[in-house]
């Protein structure tokens, strides 16, 4: 009886028990098929590599920037948070001293709040972590985050202004704008936007 | 897909490149990167299905290196470190793949004619066009058999290191490796005839 393709493969490999080893010894065949199994091994060992035909490095640099970026950016959207709160307090107490220009103004704000919040929510409970991003996607994701980012840093220094600005809509607008595009792209993997 | 040298993870890295990398060097990771590239997309290559799927490895293994190389202590070698990344990232893509595919099946199929093959298989491969045909043959055998007789037989790994890296068990290794060489004899040779006992 000839050993079986186990019990070969463990003499090729110096692992085989006695009886086996013995056999294999023995058997001018079992030998034979010892001698052509490590010759298959040798000859998949001589297979050329293979490169691939993008170069990954720059995908790979813009997911761990968009990993450090979204540390980050976690946190500016806590202080986003804040001065909406604060922007929020501000149009409560404007009392009848407001003309109906500014209130205008301040709904067209609350209402730019609200949808920001709502795509920051929306951004949060995704599981963009798990998936694979080409790098052209990733670039895009970490690109929009650099110019949300851009926008919190001027509306903080915009203050907590009592009244509503042309200006400081301008930023919530496009604060909202942003955002809704990381939404499509976290959604799609989309990289045109368009922007 | 360009033909470049032999399959390695035997490269040279000074000590000082990793140093850098270990502190978060761009200049660094990037050489290391350069220096792997072959050597985990050619492993990612063989174990998956395409060449997306290869560069998706290559990527997830680039991504953990760079998270992770602050911690690499340097216990054992930086390239058996990459490369045991690159296996577990080439692995998980294959349970993917798994999950959404048939392959497994389709292996079972073969399982009943492969038990007990004994001696009575095809020449081993040698010239230039055998390995055209060893490589064709390769990529037809079903995903886990493939996996695991190129990291038993190319990678050296042990059928406990491949179990432990694929969450299985060591029989199941050997049972694929045995299978992954049957299903390889038969196509390179079709039609053999086993040999007979004596």
């Amino acid at each position: 009886m000839h050993l079986s393709l186990e019990e070969l493969l463990a003499v090729r490999d110096g692992v085989a028990g006695a009886a086996a080893a013995g056999h294999a010894a023995a058997c001018a065949e079992c030998a034979a098929e010892v001698k052509r199994l490590a010759a298959v091994r040798a000859a998949l060992a001589a297979l050329p590599e293979e490169r691939p035909s993008n170069d990954v490095w720059p995908a790979v640099v813009a997911r761990a920037a968009g990993e450090c970026e979204r540390r980050v950016w976690r946190r500016a959207g806590w202080i986003a948070a804040g001065l909406a709160a604060m922007f929020t307090i501000a149009i409560g107490v404007r009392g009848a001293l407001e003309t109906y220009a500014e209130a205008k103004l301040a709904r067209q704000t609350e209402t730019l709040v609200a949808e920001s919040q709502r795509l920051e929510k929306a951004l949060r409970s995704s599981e963009r972590r798990e998936r694979v991003m080409s790098g052209r996607t990733a670039g895009t994701v970490v690109q929009l985050e650099d110019r949300i980012a851009t926008i919190d840093a001027q509306l903080a220094r915009a203050g907590n202004d009592r009244y509503p600005s042309q200006e400081r809509i301008g930023l919530w607008q496009e604060r909202v704008r942003l955002l809704d595009a990381l939404v499509s792209v976290e959604k799609s993997g989309t990289t045109y936007l368009g922007l | 897909m360009s033909v470049v040298t032999p399959p390695s993870f035997v490269v040279a890295v000074d000590e000082l490149t990793v140093a850098r990398a270990r502190a978060g060097d761009e200049a660094a990771l990037e050489a290391l990167f350069r220096r792997f590239e072959t050597p985990v997309y050619s492993l990612a290559r063989r174990l998956t299905r395409s060449p997306h799927d290869a560069e998706d490895v290559l990527q997830e293994t680039f991504l953990e290196v760079v998270r992770s190389i602050r911690r690499f202590r340097g216990d054992g070698s930086l390239a058996g470190w990459i490369r045991k990344v690159a296996a577990s990232k080439a692995l998980m893509k294959l349970r993917q793949q798994g999950a959404r595919g048939r392959e497994e099946e389709l292996f079972d199929d073969l399982a009943g004619h492969t038990s007990g093959d004994g001696p009575g298989g095809s020449p081993a491969p040698g010239t230039a066009a055998e390995r055209v045909d060893l490589e064709t043959a390769l990529a037809q055998i079903p995903a886990t058999a493939r996996a695991v007789i190129w990291l038993h037989d190319v990678e050296g790994y042990s059928h406990d290191e491949i179990a432990a890296m694929a969450g299985r068990t060591a029989s199941f290794s050997k049972s694929q490796l045995a299978r992954a060489h049957a299903r390889l004899r038969e196509l390179l040779a079709p039609g053999v005839r086993e040999g007979t006992c004596t």
